[in-house]
């Protein structure tokens, strides 16, 4: 069926299009404006016509994600459910989590953090989000494994066979590494790791694992640089710490996660710890400008009760006592484990106002929104429903100053953000939150609204109320069909779960079966992600191809 | 695959016809048992929604009595492998642990990891049967029980207590550990049990690295936690009965429901082996029970369908007692049989068919 997206502003910066045109779509892609008919016309004027949106880091799933809704079983609301699908007003769960990336006109979203040795649940989770496309980076840098082939520095050949037989084996679309190493050393009784830190018992660092991993991601050619979320997350001076690992990386590609909680420079040079921090949100930009192998996302902050839920264990651990309501759960996995702490970003606190503040610094003083994609890190500097709002405040300099107006003095003390007049365009809304984060995990099919791209399409009513616009999108289409209609959802059809065109090498897959029942008493079998798992149209992969 | 109804052997598609007209006619259904892979306690979950039913694993009694203490006060844990390979120091809480190889493994097996790597491991119990074929110091329970003791424990730990008590010693114990573990049983320790352990547990983190290896339940009750969280956004016991997923342990108890008189119908889910509930044949009932089992029989029910057993003759993701994960056990025997989510989704889409939605 040919389908003409008519008369609407369409905005796609990767073809430098913003104005008002058509769209065409044929069997669920976007094809080349046609001579014949369309089968079907809609009528799109006066509203914005994107592409759909591509989130790069949301816990949208796995073991924490399931623990935090143990620990927290009132976080989120249940509705009463009018027809259509059943759980998709059940609060936090799967089926919630794609109504309402879906309603927001967000067509891909990747789960940042798929643990190798919980892959299968994880994945079955992943399969229950309906509507979007989904993946998972494969978490290393902690597992024994990996840590004793470096240890016993058996080299770059092995490392990269062990690191495709897990992205193989746990079907995972990129590797992220999380505070590489502190896992590890929190076991062993380390509670604060930087860069070149010595892990106990293995005889490295994190520069040296991370450094490892680099190497790896590139020599197997995953589209997504390695992901990083580095050490001393949240403390005064972790600045220094991403600044360093940027320098770590030696021009290989790198991206950075959630980059906020990072932007912290110490406030006070004499009492680094207990001076508080200020913003490093122009160091950071600085930095990223002058190294254009990195892109980061920005982690924002948004007020409220949320959880946070990470396997930086040693973070976490550190963070326990901050936990609000008081309790948190820590678990010692067989690699990362993980920690799920609730907290409170309390409405106008100052601590909390200056976190908001960076994050959107960040994203007004970055000279390239592509290598700057918005997250919140949900749901741990607040739910991914605040998107909206932070793009409002991101396009609307009047609405920002009337929101910095209620918070404390700190923010202009401690952040640039008050003088910051800058407001972002619809075209850099959609590098932000289309093109960049599609590029940043390599897929070439999204992300843009180009002849041959899937027909994942959000059209938004253009309103000068950008929360209420992007809050409720128009129209969204998945592979050309409507998903989303006013607001509401109107099909609910299952994505694609999207993992690396990977083989495991045969010597790697042998050895790694000798180490596993060697440790475990089972075998690879018991880390497997067979298709025979999923129910019936749920569970279809979809492959991503390596880079060449 | 047979299936029998109201005790007569039926073939399948009459015996699915005849459970959705038994369900349709309910005003308060339970799906209880819940013992499947988790494409089958998927199914379950969907049934239950397009019914407005409650479901009530058969694990339900040891789930609650870790995730009460977990919500309201949290956790520590880690996992066998870790154990095995790092813990200095392992106290073993009760009898339950004692059951199958876990103990006789942990103690069998070196220290070969993390700082403590090398050294000789300490095994504790507090409250067991002092079983003498494994080397272990045994600590005696107090009469009030595990949980007293763990109360009476944590404060000598905290210096609440002091004295030359057998708990002082052990208090004194716990805190040499470089990568101590607690091995128990929720069930078996109690939700205040767990509460005043884990508390200890955030106590000893303090100055060492301390964390509990709590025993899962043989009926996935894990994998039933994991598919209720991400499908409703909370754990079992669940009930649909006003058109939104309401998560009450007490309300949607099968037994108290059923018991009371509350529920009306009952559907049975025992793919893989389950305690066979005194309620059957208390109230009209459906059995989805494996193949070749026991139950497998015309009076188990008024209607009775076997399937698929997950991991022998049929494939499944199944809760891995070993890895502490959710896995893919393939069938060892393969058969024809259906699978019970096969079954149940066609029960569900002959009430769609009839009309019934909560």
């Amino acid at each position: 069926m040919l389908t003409r997206i008519h008369g609407g502003r369409v905005v796609d910066p990767t073809a430098g299009r913003d104005g008002v045109g058509d769209v065409w779509i044929e069997d669920g892609r976007i094809v080349a404006p046609s001579d014949r008919a369309p089968d079907e016309t809609i009528d799109a004027t006066g509203c914005v016509v994107m592409a759909g949106g591509v989130e790069v880091h949301s816990h949208i799933a796995g073991g924490n994600v399931v623990m935090s809704r143990l620990l927290l079983p009132d976080l989120y609301v249940s509705e009463s459910a009018p027809n259509g699908h059943p759980f998709a007003h059940a609060g936090g769960s799967g089926s919630w989590v794609g109504a309402n990336y879906a309603r927001m006109g967000y067509t891909t979203a990747v789960e940042p953090a798929l643990p190798p040795s919980n892959a299968l649940a994880t994945h079955l989770e992943l399969a229950d989000i309906p509507l979007l496309d989904r993946g998972g980076l494969a978490v290393l840098g902690n597992d024994d494994h990996l840590l004793q082939l470096l240890r016993d520095g058996e080299g770059k050949a092995a490392v990269r066979d062990l690191v495709q037989q897990t992205l193989a084996h746990s079907r995972g679309l990129g590797v992220k590494c999380i505070n590489a190493g502190g896992a590890s050393a929190f076991k062993d009784g380390v509670l604060k790791l930087s860069l070149d830190d010595e892990i106990p018992c293995y005889g490295l660092s994190t520069r040296k694992i991370m450094s490892a991993l680099l190497d790896a991601v590139e020599e197997i050619g995953v589209p997504h640089p390695l992901h990083v979320h580095c050490n001393n997350l949240g403390l005064p001076g972790a600045d220094d710490s991403l600044v360093a690992t940027l320098e770590a990386a030696e021009g290989r590609r790198i991206h950075f996660a959630h980059a906020q909680f990072y932007a912290y420079g110490v406030a006070d040079p004499e009492n680094p710890m207990t001076g508080g921090f200020r913003s490093a949100a122009e160091r950071i930009n600085a930095a990223m400008e002058a190294h254009p192998n990195a892109t980061y996302d920005v982690g924002q902050v948004v007020f409220g009760q949320t959880v946070t839920i990470s396997l930086d264990i040693l973070r976490q651990f550190g963070g326990r006592k901050g936990a609000k309501p008081k309790k948190w759960v820590l678990t010692a996995g067989d690699a990362e484990g993980g920690g799920v702490v609730p907290f409170l970003y309390r409405p106008r606190g100052p601590v909390s106002s200056l976190q908001w503040a960076i994050g959107l610094e960040l994203m007004l003083l970055s000279s390239n929104p592509e290598r700057t994609i918005l997250t919140t890190d949900h749901p741990n500097g607040g739910v991914f429903t605040e998107y909206p709002r932070i793009i409002h405040l991101l396009m609307d300099a009047e609405e920002r100053a009337k929101e910095i107006a209620t918070l404390p003095a700190v923010v202009g003390e401690r952040s640039g953000l008050p003088k910051i007049e800058r407001e972002y365009s619809l075209s850099e809304i959609a590098q932000l939150t289309r093109s960049g984060p599609a590029k940043l995990l390599g897929l070439t099919d999204r992300g843009h609204l180009r002849e041959g791209a899937k027909a994942d399409i959000a059209v938004y009513r253009d309103q000068k109320d950008r929360t209420a616009m992007f809050s409720h999108a128009k129209l969204v289409l998945k592979d050309g069909r409507r998903i989303v209609e006013d607001g509401e959802v109107v099909a609910w059809i299952s994505g694609k779960t999207l993992s690396l065109d990977v083989e495991a090498d045969a010597g790697m897959e042998k050895r790694a079966e000798s180490y596993l029942q060697d440790r475990f008493g089972a075998g690879l079998d018991t880390f497997a992600v067979p298709d025979a798992a999923f129910p019936e149209n749920t569970g279809t992969f979809e492959d991503v191809a390596c880079r060449a | 695959m047979a299936a029998w109804v109201k005790g007569g052997a039926a073939d399948v598609d009459a015996a699915v016809a005849a459970a959705a007209d038994l369900l349709a006619a309910a005003r308060v259904p339970v799906l209880a048992g819940l013992n499947a892979d988790v494409a089958g306690l998927r199914a379950a979950y969907r049934l239950a929604e397009t019914l407005g039913a409650s479901l009530d694993p058969v694990a339900g009694n040891s789930i609650y009595a870790e995730l009460g203490a977990l919500s309201a006060g949290g956790a520590m844990t880690t996992t066998r492998a870790e154990t095995e390979a790092r813990a200095d120091v392992v106290l073993i809480l009760g009898n339950r642990p004692w059951d199958g190889d876990l103990i006789a493994e942990i103690a069998a097996a070196p220290i070969r990891r993390g700082r403590a790597a090398g050294s000789e491991r300490a095994l504790l119990s507090l409250g067991g049967p002092q079983n003498g074929a494994i080397r272990h110091v045994a600590y005696g329970a107090d009469e009030g029980g595990l949980a007293v003791s763990l109360g009476h424990l944590r404060a000598f730990a905290k210096g609440h207590l002091a004295g030359e008590a057998a708990f002082a010693d052990l208090a004194r114990r716990l805190f040499t550990a470089q990568y101590g573990v607690v091995i128990y049983d929720a069930e078996e320790v109690g939700e205040i049990g767990v509460e005043m352990l884990q508390g200890l547990i955030r106590d000893l983190n303090e100055s060492t690295r301390f964390f509990s290896l709590p025993l899962a339940d043989p009926f996935q009750g894990r994998a039933a936690v994991q598919l209720s969280a991400w499908t409703t956004g909370q754990a079992p016991r669940v009930g649909f009965g006003r058109s939104l997923p309401e998560h009450d342990p007490w309300r949607f108890d099968s037994a108290r429901q059923i018991a009371s008189g509350e529920a009306d119908a009952a559907l049975w889910l025992a793919a893989l082996p389950a305690p066979r509930p005194d309620w059957l044949g208390k109230l009209p009932t459906i059995a989805i029970v494996g193949e070749g089992s026991t139950e497998a029989a015309g009076e188990t029910a008024e209607i009775v369908i076997t399937v698929g057993v997950p991991g022998e003759t049929v494939g499944g993701a199944l809760w891995n007692q070993r890895r502490g994960v959710i896995a893919y056990a393939d069938a060892t025997a393969p058969s024809e049989a259906e699978t019970a989510a096969g079954v149940l989704a066609r029960i569900r889409d002959r009430l769609i068919e009839k009309g019934v939605s909560c």
